[in-house]
């Protein structure tokens, strides 16, 4: 079969009547565009997410009275030291500080950076840090919202945290942490431990938290078993755990899309079924016309099926890349802020670009299948009425 | 050539609506023989053209073209018979109207295998014989009345069909363009073809290269005369 001629016919009724399918096509290319933005951030997110996660502790523990969080006795360290498989034990202080003029708070972390796992942690998170002339003043690493948000507040190079004695506590502004930390240290202050106990008004012997690392993933659950043999009082908290809540936070929030996506796709499949199914419409002519001048059922279903093909493919890799440019090269304005606004303070995140061809590949299908039914069907069921019927 | 046996159509069958449009219809075509079916509107000319060309199906009797049966073909078979040896004029042209006149005659020959190459040489011959070559390129809206006709016209002798079925060819014409259409049917007649045309134009009446005249009324044939017998 010499399939030259019908594809130069099939190029034909596409150009000559690309009226009918621009519509087809503009609507397609918004619901892939959507769709496709959407699981972009999601993923991009997740993908940042577990980056930057990487280089946290396996756990945190600390001390809970009644099921509330109490400081922890710094004491606890060397009992922890001594479980097998555990560690890098170092001492956190971990709180929001809360700036009452402006009501917002600053998710503040106190390390202990003459621990040399901890010094090394912050020299990877922050390239070309000096940790001797930030450890030589009171000095603080911030994250980006927290540099804008104390800059528009006239704290360029300095910012006096309030003690709870009441006196105010006078800290240098060193540096802001990477803008790729931004997911999850916008608002984070990062200093000295014996700083943010100050700060918080912690004793000499206390921490809010102690982290520490168990290399062996399948010692976790015994780990934790003997954590709660040790401390009946304790409250243990995994990295994964924290990986799991942050991942059902963005996939909620893309849910939710998908839900509209699923609404507006049945809309315009039903558009499209109405459509070509309609009684006077010329598609049913024309499919009577050609039935009449001698092509089969079969033949009719094949034009059709490649020239819905051809309108699919094209809105599917125009809503791609669309999608990709606006998410990664524009870093998605007005969606992202769907994504990141529940953030303490307004959040900038620069979108990794993460490519799942598997998702796209459903995406494809997701949308390229209902389309074809919604055109093939009703244009079968045209062509087995009789052709005079048709063409009326 | 062809032979109408016995045939009926009854539309919507079966229903309060039932309405037989066609009652035992029996008829013989030789060969290269031309054959006017004239009628009011509704007599079952325009039903009795469908069904020899395969457009719909009788609800009784035989229809058969060349030795083939072709009243019970299955749908492939029927695609594949219009293709091969019929050619139909529309009384409205139906003509795919976003295409040129050279695209819509080559649309029969989509599927028939052949390269775009040989299909578009065969259309430009059948524009030829159609004296419609000058408006190949032209869209098919932009035509006059007549000249959508010699498109329709081009399109149907574009595979060189055994059998041509015109249905109310003129009823759209004004007079000078019918005329020229009778002349186009008197020179396929003379290269031999099977023409079989429904029509209520008087025009049609009294042409001297007609073979039969067959008079339908309310589905019955009620009267056929032989013209070439008579001159």
């Amino acid at each position: 079969m010499n399939n030259n001629a019908f594809l130069h016919f099939l190029t034909l009724l596409l150009f000559k009547q690309k009226g009918k399918h621009i519509g087809a096509v503009l609507i397609s290319v918004i619901i892939i565009f959507l769709l496709s933005s959407v699981l972009f951030i999601s993923s991009s997110l997740q993908s940042m997410l577990l980056g930057t996660l990487e280089s946290q502790s396996d756990f945190t523990v600390s001390r809970v009275q009644a099921g509330k969080a109490i400081n922890t006795p710094s004491a606890w360290m060397d009992k922890v030291l001594e479980i097998n498989g555990i560690s890098q034990v170092a001492p956190r202080i971990y709180g929001r500080y809360f700036f009452a003029p402006r009501e917002e708070s600053f998710l503040l972390v106190g390390v202990d950076l003459f621990d040399e796992q901890s010094s090394k942690e912050l020299r990877s998170l922050v390239k070309g840090l000096d940790l001797k002339s930030f450890l030589s003043t009171d000095s603080m690493l911030v994250g980006e919202g927290v540099k804008t948000f104390l800059s528009e507040h006239y704290y360029k190079e300095y910012f006096s945290f309030k003690t709870p004695q009441g006196s105010f506590k006078k800290v240098k502004i060193h540096q802001a942490l990477p803008s790729g930390t931004n997911l999850i240290a916008n608002d984070m202050i990062i200093m000295p431990i014996e700083l943010a106990r100050e700060i918080f008004g912690l004793g000499e012997d206390e921490v809010t938290d102690i982290t520490f690392n168990v290399p062996n993933d399948a010692e976790w659950d015994n780990i934790i078993g003997k954590l709660h043999l040790l401390f009946y009082d304790v409250r243990v908290v995994e990295k994964r755990e924290i990986v799991k809540a942050y991942e059902n936070l963005y996939n909620y929030k893309g849910g939710l899309f998908l839900i509209l996506y699923l609404v507006a796709m049945v809309t315009f499949m039903l558009i499209l079924y109405q459509r070509y199914s309609m009684v006077y419409s010329t598609e049913r002519k024309e499919i009577g016309i050609l039935r009449a001048v001698g092509w089969s059922i079969k033949d009719i279903l094949k034009l059709k099926f490649y020239e819905t093909a051809v309108v699919v493919l094209v809105s599917f890799v125009l809503g791609v890349i669309l999608a990709y440019l606006y998410v990664f090269i524009w870093d998605a304005p007005l969606l992202s802020q769907i994504f990141l606004g529940g953030a303490n303070l307004p959040n900038h995140v620069s979108f990794v670009p993460v490519l799942e061809f598997g998702l796209l590949g459903s995406i494809f299908l997701f949308y390229a299948i209902p389309f074809l039914a919604a055109v093939l069907i009703p244009a079968w069921k045209i062509a087995v009425t009789p052709p005079k019927e048709a063409m009326l | 050539m062809i032979s109408v046996e016995n045939v009926s159509k009854i539309f919507n069958e079966g229903t309060p609506q039932a309405f037989e449009a066609l009652k035992s219809i029996d008829l013989e075509l030789a060969k290269g023989e031309t054959m006017i079916l004239m009628g009011v509107s509704g007599s079952g000319k325009s039903t009795l053209l469908s069904l020899i060309a395969a457009l719909d199906k009788p609800s009784s009797g035989k229809i058969v073209v060349e030795g083939e049966l072709i009243s019970k073909l299955p749908d492939l078979h029927a695609s594949a018979y219009r293709a091969k040896s019929i050619g139909f004029i529309f009384q409205h042209f139906n003509l795919l109207e976003a295409l040129s006149v050279e695209e819509n005659v080559i649309a029969p020959l989509i599927n028939s295998g052949l390269d775009i190459k040989t299909i578009k040489e065969m259309a430009a011959e059948s524009m030829q014989n159609a004296a419609i070559s000058h408006k190949a390129s032209q869209q098919v809206k932009e035509l006059s009345g007549g000249e959508k006709q010699r498109c329709a016209i081009a399109r149907a002798l574009v595979h060189e069909p055994k059998l041509i079925i015109c249905d109310e060819p003129t009823a759209n014409l004004d007079r000078e363009n019918s005329l020229k259409f009778i002349e186009i049917l008197q020179s396929l007649h003379q290269r031999g073809k099977t023409i079989i045309v429904a029509t209520h134009d008087p025009l049609f009446e009294a042409l001297t290269f007609v073979d039969k005249v067959v008079h339908m009324e309310d589905g019955n044939i009620v009267g056929a005369d032989s013209i070439s017998a008579h001159n």
